[in-house]
């Protein structure tokens, strides 16, 4: 990659971190780079705690940011100061160069720098007063100045501040003479560092490049696939779910409901589900776990419906702002009976396009609840996705029953065990559908045959999801045939084995990565292949059982080693590919040394 | 087991050494160098490369970062030193931080320095003391390019002999600050006039032009720079390079206590008039008794030295500074010009 730069804004809530992240990558990819990041802020609303944009920009698709960054940007020293190793050497440190009052020895980051780090001290406060009138547009400025000192046009920044205070005027005026004072005061500084924008790639044709968060991704697919109906109740980090969702559906003529907790907005989604809808809630681990009774409603009457849930730290309350891949197990197992549905784990944002349109086909194809497991990482992470510039999805995958003449059998026992399905309405087509145990007809039944029956009909028609037409429910990447290591990862944290493996190809290693996408069913069949092929098989997860590696263990026994981590972050790729050369038996670099 | 602070001002050959020898003489020591510069320490002498295309600041630096890091020589650059009290011993930076030292080294350096009639024109000129400015003269002079050299110091000649060998054309506009820092007897000048011709230096006396009037932007399609004497006659150039010898950089001193001529007066010992306050480098005048007076002492070898002798002299010795280096300006049989002062390690 000629391009390959990672940002890194660090400041306290209230200093405008986070947004000038967002403008920066709006920025960024307008020129036509493609990026990557994910912001780190505190579960206070204001005033409190730090906030970190992180931003990855590349020529090439990148699978995830970097361990270290190349330019690193204090807003607020006192959260920054931890953070300032993260510069690699010979990156840029950018700080304020005053100070409102009298330090302490080494209460300003210029006592933290390393001598390999090249130091950047501007004039933020000052420049933000000057051309505004208050220090409020210190993190414009400071875009400014990261557009200067590298060199890029301001246009595109201009345009992304403007969408950003779109209908401010005043606002948008004042932060656009923040912008130029900071690009100026950049572009007049000769630069040591060795950071370098190379040009952007040339825009690819038949796609619609777009900078994205994962959770608008899925909102995009569900709108895309034809959502209908969609009931939620907010949580984090799945509320910017319903939020996209209550503004785009509209424009589509469907509907939208904020229910008044989570067991309304599962029932909710189960009715209209029965109804014929295409529909879905969002939640997060807690209100996964109110869901879960109705969630095997949807189970045993065969509902299609879909559930969002993106993941954060737990148990309980646990860490709302913080990302954790620790809702596998409530995911796949969670309730009652033996309640089998799928579950599917997009492991980036175009995944989450994907996986948030095709769940609805799978729903409807496989009349069953459908849980798309996101995380904090992936929902609140932006990337430049390329969007078809048609629809991919499938509008109907009903297999809508001929219920002219007498005994319909809603749960027919068939051979693919997918039975031919009415909706509410339809002429002969009426059954029972309740949480009891039943009979084809759908009428209560509790004898031993039939309960074996019903539970293999449900068990076993998921099967044919793993062949689900345009999912990729497990891919290998890296080396074929055997392979002294290899990873196996599902979710968000697959990007960052993907760079692991890259590195450890570049070193020597041979290695492969298997990313699993379905979890529930299992692709058992092709991991075995895979582990076969493995000298040693890694399993990296942020969580703390490793239930990833329990589930896997479960389909296919064989000894793996458990890379569960519960950091509050995302994983690093340091930590993983630490690991496969300890896997390889490759002694480290500085040991070596 | 040593607590003490040393903070040492400036991060050249003086303070560098300093560093390296506090560090040897009292390892459990906290050492902090504080420099304004944003590179850490860097080989001025070899500056002239970038004629020659050298344009990797990182091939300049003579210690890499590892070295710090393991001499726990705490390396704070681009940071400004406002004020020193010396009775509280305490350090004020620009950004409002408070360092507390136990012994402090002021090692500085020295600034260019440029005569108060020319300084109108200083943003017309283009200086040579740091890797930015020598990239920014090398990018802005052409091929077989004119350069104006005005004043013409040791280090104006050193990048002279670049200049000339890099196809590069040189004109001095010569005064009473050529040759500075060696002090060259009037009867001998001409031979070392003469010297420079031979190099290929196109010599212009400004006493016989009735000095400076004025520097320009040269007009379009012409020269960049235009360059004219009192008495009318003009030279044009691609760039105009004042080299009038050096200053002490010392502002933040002023007020500290200490005494003060054109550089912070030492003693033999290198130690100023507060006992924990040492000197050395171009910042310092440095008493002897021989001449009876406060002298500077210029070049690498002679800074280095002072570097080191302060340090020891912090950490517990009592030695006199003895100069290390010769100061005579030089003609070769071949009538070349050499200064001990182009020569470094």
């Amino acid at each position: 990659m000629s391009t390959d730069i990672q940002i890194a804004i660090v400041g306290s809530a209230g200093d405008g971190t986070i947004a000038a992240g967002d403008i920066l990558r709006r920025a960024l990819a307008e020129i036509g780079y493609r990026v990557i990041s994910f912001d780190v802020y505190p579960p206070e609303i204001r005033g409190f705690g730090k906030c970190i944009a992180r931003l990855r920009v590349t020529d090439e698709q990148a699978y995830s940011l970097k361990p270290q960054s190349d330019v690193l940007v204090s807003l607020d020293d006192s959260h920054a100061i931890p953070h300032v190793h993260e510069a690699r050497e010979w990156g840029a440190v950018i700080y304020e160069s005053g100070s409102v009052g009298p330090l302490p020895e080494g209460a300003h980051i210029s006592a933290h720098i390393d001598p390999g780090q090249i130091p950047y001290n501007a004039p933020i406060r000052e420049l933000s007063e000057k051309s505004t009138g208050s220090a409020r547009s210190r993190n414009v400025v400071v875009l400014g100045y990261i557009a200067g000192l590298f060199r890029l046009p301001i246009d595109p920044f201009l345009r992304a501040l403007g969408a950003k205070f779109k209908g401010k005027a005043d606002v948008a005026k004042k932060n656009e003479a923040a912008l130029r004072a900071g690009y100026d005061e950049g572009a007049r500084w000769f630069r040591l560092d060795d950071v370098v924008f190379g040009p952007p790639p040339a825009k690819a044709s038949g796609a619609t490049l777009e900078m994205i968060s994962g959770n608008a991704a899925v909102v995009r697919g569900a709108i895309d696939a034809g959502i209908d109906t969609f009931f939620g109740y907010p949580i984090t980090p799945a509320t910017s779910i319903m939020e996209r969702l209550a503004s785009e559906m509209p424009k589509h003529g469907k509907r939208l409901v904020q229910t008044e907790d989570e067991i309304a907005a599962i029932s909710a989604t189960v009715g209209a589900g029965f109804a014929g809808a295409r529909t879905a809630t969002a939640t997060s681990g807690p209100g996964l776990a109110l869901m879960a009774e109705m969630l095997g409603l949807g189970v045993i009457a065969e509902v299609p419906c879909v559930i969002f849930v993106s993941q954060r730290g737990g148990p309980s309350t646990g860490m709302p702002t913080k990302t954790e891949q620790s809702d596998l197990n409530m995911a796949v197992y969670g309730g009652h009976g033996d309640a089998a549905r799928i579950v599917v784990a997009p492991t980036n944002v175009d995944g989450c396009y994907r996986l948030g349109g095709m769940a609805f086909e799978m729903a409807e194809a496989y009349q069953t609840p459908v849980i798309v497991l996101l995380d904090l990482y992936l929902s609140n992470r932006y990337e430049t996705v390329p969007f078809p510039s048609k629809p991919p999805f499938k509008a109907d995958m009903n297999a809508i029953a001929d219920t002219r003449g007498n005994g319909f059998k809603r749960y027919a026992l068939t051979p693919d065990h997918i039975s031919p399905r009415s909706i509410p309405g339809q002429a002969g087509g009426m059954y029972v559908a309740t949480g009891l145990e039943h009979n084809e007809l759908g009428r209560p039944n509790d004898t031993a045959e039939m309960h074996t029956n019903m539970s293999r009909k449900r068990h076993d028609k998921l099967k044919a999801a793993l062949d689900h037409p345009g999912l990729n429910a497990y891919k290998r990447f890296g080396d074929e045939g055997k392979v002294e290591v290899g990873i196996i990862a599902w979710g968000s944290t697959f990007g960052e084995a993907l760079e692991a493996m890259i590195l450890a190809r570049e070193d020597g290693i041979s290695c492969s990565a298997l990313k699993v996408v379905m979890i529930s069913p299992f692709p058992t069949e092709a991991v075995a292949e895979f582990i076969g092929d493995c000298g040693q098989v890694l399993v990296p997860e942020v969580n703390y059982q490793g239930q990833f590696a329990g589930i896997l263990q479960a389909h296919v026994p064989h000894a793996v080693t458990r890379l569960a981590r519960v950091p509050c972050a995302p994983m690093e790729v340091d930590e993983i590919l630490a690991e496969i050369r300890r896997l390889a038996g490759r002694t480290p670099a500085k040991q070596a040394a | 087991m040593s607590t003490r602070h040393h903070v040492v001002i400036g991060s050249g050959v003086a303070g560098n050494q300093a560093a390296e020898t506090l560090r040897q003489r009292d390892p459990d020591s906290r050492i902090t160098m504080i420099t304004i510069s944003r590179l850490p320490f860097f080989n001025r002498y070899d500056l002239p490369r970038v004629f020659y295309g050298a344009r990797d600041w990182r091939r300049f630096i003579i210690y890499p970062a590892e070295y710090y890091r393991e001499n726990r020589i705490n390396l704070r650059r681009a940071t400004r030193v406002v004020s020193v009290d010396s009775a509280s011993q305490i350090i004020k930076l620009e950004h409002k931080e408070s360092i507390r030292f136990d012994s402090l080294l002021v090692a500085s350096g020295a600034g260019a320095y440029l005569p108060e009639d020319l300084s109108e024109f200083r943003p017309l000129m283009h200086g040579f003391g740091a890797y930015r400015e020598a990239v920014t003269v090398a990018e802005a002079l052409p091929k077989a390019g004119h350069a104006i050299m005005l004043g013409g110091d040791t280090i104006g000649l050193d990048l002279a002999r670049t200049l000339l060998d890099t196809g590069h054309r040189v004109t001095l506009v010569a005064g009473p600050y050529t040759f500075w820092p060696h002090e060259v007897a009037e009867k001998d000048r001409p031979k070392f006039i003469e010297a420079l011709t031979k190099m290929g230096i196109v010599v212009v006396e400004q006493q016989e032009r009735g000095g400076i009037a004025s520097i320009e932007t040269g007009a379009k399609g012409l020269a960049a720079r235009k360059l004219t004497f009192h008495d009318g006659s003009e030279l044009a150039g691609d760039v105009v390079m004042p080299f009038y010898g050096v200053m002490p950089s010392l502002d933040f001193m002023l007020g500290s206590g200490v005494d003060i001529e054109r550089g912070l007066l030492v003693s033999p010992n290198l130690r100023t008039t507060n006992e924990n306050i040492y000197a050395a480098g171009d910042v310092c005048q440095i008493w002897t008794d021989k001449e009876h007076k406060y002298c500077f002492y210029h070049g690498w070898k002679n800074v280095r030295a002072m570097g080191e002798l302060a340090a020891k002299n912090i950490t517990g010795a009592d030695e006199p500074w003895v100069p290390t280096q010769d100061e005579t300006l030089r003609l070769t049989k071949e009538g070349k010009i050499e200064s001990p002062f182009w020569e470094y390690q």
